[in-house]
């Protein structure tokens, strides 16, 4: 079985478990929205502060719903003991990370899809101008955060205390994403909107790296 | 020569951290040989 | 133990070496005077770090080629070290910048990346931290300790054209720009100085680890041979380093 195809069938399976259940789209859409609103009143949002802050809000929300929302994709293969059972299969490791990458991308982008209208009615954000662009920027950095949060929730799938390590352990690799992220998406917003290329290089950089670390270290990731 | 004192704490504090780390772990280092020897010698008697 | 006196004793004497150096060699400095010389150690301090988290690296990858726990230990060893010498960057750092700009810190490209650096190497030390079975730590920590490192370039160069798109309200009074000869043999020299003490602090932080592993490898054989034995206890006590 080719790793495409493979991978294709575990997004399924992932997609279809997710359904069944919704609890972890739900349960992560709704923390966004919470943070969202919660840093409104820690920031007291103004118009000509809102635009400031609100491409850093946003990116925060989904960087944070992200890293709680990553950490079930291997701890519950571990409290089933299904990992064993992936692993025996005539799959490569690479597929069974990517079919999970591909999986927790379509959740987390399924979010923004549900999260950025209202962010845009709240902060008062012109969202339609820029669409096009916008959506780059923001699969380009879910792109990274997925790959980055699949892998290391094997990894911290490892460890005790994993709900608390997994963020800490994405958080500080994430830095340039949101760094590059945050600036993109402000410079869209901005009252000349411009996408800004050095930006889209760093997320282009660091999406290729990590995916094609991933690639490399997928056989240790999913040993037991 | 002003911040003098300034000066001072920082390298106080940049020689302390490494003068203290190297010291601590000798120290357990010793220790742990201590350890080693004495199970060697109660796995001799065996 | 007379090893690590010998290796104490050199570690005290290679930066109280350095320390005259920086404190009566150098020329004094025409803006800041006496507080300038902490750049003497918080220039190099960064550049050893980095030197260490090489290691750290490059033991990552050799531990996932060929499993030797040998490796392993040199990952821990020079990632511990890592944090030691960064953690002086970041001390040195403020106490420079409240004299020199004014400000404890001012977010600077270099200051910025180096805390980030800090934190990416004190996850790995704690993620290491809550593993507790040593094979599937080495290779979980290698993994990931790979990974840490193909961020670091990222991290300097977001942070840096971060703030150039956003210069902050200090000036940054070029810290390398146009050293005097005196000035700049005197840095190496600190710098060399500190690499030494970098070598022999993760030499003996890799002893340790290795000599945790024998202790482990008895104390198994000793709970294995007390197992055939009954009625003959195991050897009390957990590692006590």
């Amino acid at each position: 079985m080719n790793a495409g195809r493979a991978a294709a069938i575990i997004v399924a399976k992932e997609v279809r478990a997710e359904f069944r259940a919704r609890e972890l789209l739900n349960t992560t859409l709704i923390f966004a929205f919470v943070v969202v609103v919660i840093f409104s009143f820690a920031f007291d949002p103004t118009t000509a502060e809102s635009r400031r802050f609100g491409p850093g809000l946003l990116w925060i929300a989904l960087l944070f719903a992200g890293s709680l929302m990553l950490q079930p994709s291997f701890a519950r293969e571990h409290a089933n003991d299904t990992l064993d059972a992936l692993c025996l299969a005539p799959v490569s490791p690479f597929a069974i990370l990517l079919g999970k990458i591909a999986a927790n991308f379509i959740f987390l982008s399924a979010c923004e899809v549900l999260l950025l209208p209202v962010f845009a009615v709240l902060y008062n954000v012109a969202l339609l101008p820029v669409l096009g662009r916008l959506v780059i920027v923001l699969m380009l950095g879910t792109f990274g955060l997925t790959i980055t949060g699949t892998v290391f929730s094997a990894v911290a799938a490892q460890a005790r205390m994993r709900e608390l390590l997994l963020p800490l352990l994405l958080l500080p690799v994430l830095v340039p994403l949101l760094l590059a992220a945050v600036e993109a998406t402000a410079g869209l917003f901005a009252e000349t909107p411009e996408l800004q290329w050095t930006w889209l290089e760093i997320l282009i950089g660091f999406d290729v790296m990590f995916f094609t670390a991933s690639w490399l270290l997928s056989d240790f990731l999913l040993q037991e | 020569m002003k911040n003098f004192e300034s000066l001072f704490i920082a390298y106080m504090i940049v020689w302390g951290i490494f003068f203290g780390y190297q010291v601590t772990i000798a120290r357990r280092l010793s220790r742990l040989r201590e350890d080693i020897e004495r199970l060697k010698a109660q796995l001799e008697t065996k | 133990m007379k090893n690590s006196i010998w290796q104490s004793l050199v570690v005290g004497a290679l930066m109280a070496v350095a320390g005259y150096a920086a404190l009566f060699i150098a020329p004094d400095e025409k803006t800041m005077h006496v507080i300038q010389r902490i750049f003497y150690f918080h220039a190099p301090a960064g550049m050893v770090a980095l030197i260490a988290f090489t290691i750290v690296f490059i033991a990552n990858i050799a531990y996932l080629i060929n499993r030797q726990p040998r490796w392993d230990w040199l990952a821990v060893s020079g990632a511990e070290v890592g944090i030691a010498f960064n953690s002086v960057v970041l001390i040195t750092g403020p106490i420079w910048a409240k004299p020199a700009w004014g400000v404890w810190w001012a977010w600077d490209a270099r200051l910025t990346s180096t805390l980030v650096l800090w934190l990416l190497y004190i996850s790995f030390l704690l993620l290491r931290d809550l593993m507790a079975d040593p094979d599937r730590r080495a290779v979980f920590s290698a993994v990931y300790g790979i990974f840490l490192f193909l961020d670091v370039p990222l991290v300097y160069f977001s942070i840096r054209i971060w703030r150039t798109q956003h210069p902050q309200p200090v000036i940054l009074g070029g810290q390398n720009s146009g050293l005097d000869p005196t000035m700049r043999k005197v840095f190496w020299f600190c710098w060399l100085a500190m690499t030494g003490v970098m070598a022999i602090l993760i030499h003996q932080r890799y002893k340790l680890e290795q000599a945790r592993h024998e202790f482990e490898e008895l104390r198994l054989r000793a709970e294995q041979l007390s197992a055939e034995e009954p009625g003959v206890s195991p050897p009390a006590g957990a590692i006590r380093a």
